[in-house]
């Protein structure tokens, strides 16, 4: 058996809005379980902050996840951060697709 | 003078001796007696017992009574255990009880009175009795109304003292403990009752008398309610019980009788059992896509819980049955029951049964089989002799529907457990068949859908690939390990004109979406590449299709233009091309923004010179994402190192070593799809024979290597 994905997710409210914090790898089997906390905690709040900081992997569908929350933040008129990885495998993935500039990534403080 | 032995004796004994000459006088008095009465020995020897013990109404009767036995020899008291009062020296009176003995010796009585001073016993009985009594106006003070309400009470109500002993039960208390009567029960010993039954905790924990709560609470212990299973040891009936206790308290304060409730639970034990059952058949049921195999475990699964053996058939459309299963509690004897069931034709009696059940759809229950049903029901000699064998005792036929189709039958059986089936099981058992119905259907569903999976993920990928001129092509495609799932790797090469365009990429999303997705990017591409030179542009119009469509669709892409020696590419999101040419590995190419994804993107064209002899990989993540059992990523790195030593190696070696190699590091099935496609310009330049080969693995994936056919080398 493959040992399983690591994959932790923590919540930070303040008052500017909701952080969640994502370490460990996104992809085709953890993205259901982000999903489900943003759609747990977006509910009527001004922004989402997605920290990705200590994201060690990312695949197609972790970002396409990404895009999705892009748009509905348009969409639905609330503002979304994502703080950009700092491993390279995730970062890649980003810089190899344009998602770097297209998506409002800020770099980790 | 050394004491004589009985001297030593009764210098020791417990009981009081108390010895007496034909006079009434005191002859002997031990050190008992020295505490039961009071008195020194030297104070009593030679004074009248009547005058130190007896107390004063009995003291003429006891000197009658002497009188009596030295004139007449008329016994009425001797070696008879005799209870009494007694006085002490200070006046006060004991209870005792005593025995007296008579010897004679040359021709003069003595006697010799042994006795006990039982006060203690006595007024234990008396506190039992002002108890009874005190509980009796508690509880009965108005005893219509307590016999209403307790009497009549389903729960099993008692009340017990401190040693145990009963001092109220109820009618179901009763019956509950096995008694006929209350007076039975009452006038047994509380361990009695204990030995009737084999007791454990829901833990399997055997419990004995001192765990019972009642007796806990005695012990001064907090007892909490205790659920216990009992089995008559006699008739083997078994309950689930929950015993809840209280205490009584005295006015000083102590414990002095205990209150238990026993409830019976066995009907909640037994739906709870149910729960439980179902909840596991569910989960065998749910396990695997491939139903026989599931239909073998929900059989094995009923016994013993359900009945002692298990059979399920399916049925055809033309009404024709077929054995899927048979489970057997013990295995030896399944030849038995397998060897009865092909006594069973295939076509079967609709009357009756089987062939009942499934033309009706209503499940049958025989409670008892009765020898005549066998007799009727046995074909020959060897069929009688094989029904009597199985020991059938009761029968169950339940039809496993899905809506008003019939798709096969369970029969439990029930035989050496001697257990009789009845409606509880007969709901039990529709239950799990209703839920088999279910797990067949989806299994009959997923063997058609993998079918169309498989059929339309042909229709996505290029039946062969085309010869190049002075190239040659190899390509790998592994689908991911859920077989039923259209996958999202695509690739494609075709010639627009004298060029040719070498497309691969990935749609994220698996099943029909994105098969319809692939479809769409790739014949978009085909199209546009009539009018479209550009790889560059070949994307914008891509992504812009994409970005009509009502709901999220993105797509990686690679695109390739080879116009004789040169190639042009753009990469929409996709991994770089790999390029080797001799020991150098580099990437190809410029990395451009997802297809489909953002508002504003553009992407590049990169021209390259493919020299001769060179080898060019393009490939989608699935290759560099796949992960072995500790989850490192086989990675770029991987990827390279694999490719250090291909070139001029033939296209269909190279994917035979790439695949080689992730097969190599993966352990378990693909959980992305896997695509690659290697071109490799061949050595010599004015080489007009090319050749064209393709690995297509979609239909195992097991093996990676299975299917790969070499394609031809210059």
């Amino acid at each position: 058996m493959v040992r399983p994905t690591e994959f932790k997710i923590a919540h930070r409210a303040t008052e500017a809005g909701v952080t969640l914090k994502v370490v460990g790898e996104l992809d085709l089997g953890t993205v259901p379980v982000l999903t489900e906390s943003v759609e747990r905690v977006k509910h009527g709040i001004k922004a989402l902050t997605l920290d990705l900081s200590d994201l060690t992997f990312m695949d197609s569908t972790g970002l396409r996840l990404l895009i999705e929350l892009d748009r509905r933040a348009t969409r639905e008129d609330w503002k979304l951060v994502l703080i950009r990885p700092q491993h390279e495998t995730a970062a890649a993935v980003l810089t190899a697709t344009g998602a770097d500039k297209a998506l409002p990534f800020e770099d980790a403080q | 003078m050394a004491p004589t032995l009985a001297e030593f004796i009764l210098d020791r004994a417990f009981s009081a001796v108390v010895s007496m000459d034909e006079q009434g006088c005191v002859t002997g008095w031990n050190p008992s007696a020295e505490e039961v009465f009071g008195l020194k020995r030297e104070e009593a020897l030679g004074r009248e017992v009547a005058e130190l013990i007896v107390p004063e109404d009995l003291r003429e009767a006891h000197r009658e009574g002497l009188r009596r036995f030295l004139a007449t020899g008329e016994v009425r008291v001797l070696d008879r255990r005799l209870e009494m009062r007694a006085l002490r020296a200070d006046g006060t009176e004991i209870p005792v009880e005593f025995t007296i003995s008579a010897l004679e010796d040359a021709g003069h009585w003595s006697f010799h009175t042994f006795i006990r001073d039982v006060s203690e016993r006595v007024e234990a009985d008396r506190e039992r009795e002002r108890l009874v009594e005190k509980l009796n106006r508690a509880l009965r003070g108005s005893e219509r109304r307590f016999e209403a309400i307790v009497g009549s009470l389903g729960d099993a109500i008692t009340i017990r003292d401190r040693e145990h002993r009963f001092l109220y039960a109820n009618p179901a208390a009763v019956a509950h403990l096995g008694f006929e009567s209350w007076e039975e029960l009452r006038d047994t010993a509380p361990d009695t009752i204990m030995q009737e039954f084999d007791v454990w905790d829901e833990d399997g924990r055997e419990i004995r008398m001192k765990d019972i709560p009642s007796v806990r609470i005695l012990r001064g212990e907090a007892a909490e309610p205790l659920l216990i299973r009992t089995v008559n040891r006699v008739t083997g009936a078994q309950s689930w019980n929950l015993l809840k206790s209280a205490p009584l308290f005295a006015e000083d304060g102590q414990v002095e009788a205990t209150i238990t409730v026993i409830e019976d639970v066995t009907e909640q034990k037994r739906a709870e059992k149910r729960g439980d059952f179902l909840a596991q058949a569910s989960a065998v049921l749910a396990s695997s896509l491939d139903y026989e195999q599931t239909l073998r475990n929900v059989a094995q699964l009923a016994v013993p819980e359900v009945a002692d053996w298990c059979a399920v058939d399916l049925v055809d459309e033309d009404g024709d049955r077929h054995s899927v299963a048979v489970a057997h509690v013990d295995p030896e004897r399944l030849a038995l029951a397998e060897e009865l069931r092909a006594y069973e034709p295939e076509r079967l009696d609709p009357g009756q049964g089987l062939g009942l059940v499934f033309r009706t759809g209503q499940s049958l229950l025989y409670p008892e089989i009765p020898e005549a049903l066998l007799v009727e029901a046995a074909v020959d000699e060897r069929h009688m002799e094989l029904l009597r064998a199985v020991g059938l005792r009761s029968g169950l036929v339940v039809p496993m529907r899905l809506g008003e189709r019939t798709l096969g039958a369970l029969t439990l059986v029930s035989s050496e457990s001697g257990r009789t089936l009845d409606e509880f099981d007969v709901q039990l058992a529709e239950q799990v068949a209703a839920r088999a119905a279910v797990a067949i259907e989806n299994s009959r569903l997923y063997s058609q859908r993998s079918l169309i999976a498989r059929t339309l993920q042909q229709s996505l990928l290029p039946d062969q690939l085309p010869e190049i001129p002075g190239y040659e092509l190899a390509s790998v495609y592994v689908p991911a390990m859920e077989g039923s799932m259209v996958g999202g790797d695509f690739y494609d090469v075709w010639s627009v004109g004298e060029d040719w365009m070498m497309i691969i990429g990935d749609v994220t999303g698996k099943g029909v979406d994105a098969a319809a997705l692939t479809s769409l990017v790739r014949h978009t591409m085909r199209a546009a590449s009539e009018f479209l030179a550009s790889p560059a542009e070949l994307l914008a119009q891509v992504d812009s299709t994409l970005k009509h469509r009502p709901t999220l669709s993105v797509c990686t892409a690679l695109c390739i233009r080879i116009h004789g020696g040169r190639a042009t590419l753009a990469i929409g999101g996709h991994p770089l091309p790999l390029y080797v040419a001799g020991n150098q590995i580099t990437n190809l190419g410029e990395h451009g923004p997802l297809l489909g994804a953002f508002s504003e993107a553009a992407w590049q064209d990169v021209t390259v010179e493919l020299q001769a002899g060179s080898t060019l990989v393009a490939y989608t993540d699935g290759i560099t994402d796949a992960v072995d059992v500790e989850r490192t990523r086989f990675g770029i790195g991987r990827l390279r190192a694999t490719l250090h030593d291909v070139a001029g190696r033939p296209a269909a070696e190279v994917v035979e070593c790439l695949t080689g190699a992730l097969a190599d590091f993966q352990t378990s099935a693909h959980a992305d799809d896997t695509a690659a496609i290697v071109l490799r310009r061949l050595a010599h330049a004015n080489a007009l024979q090319s050749s064209a080969s393709r690995t297509d693995n979609s239909q195992d994936n097991g093996d990676l290597l299975a299917g790969v056919t070499h394609g031809q080398t210059d």
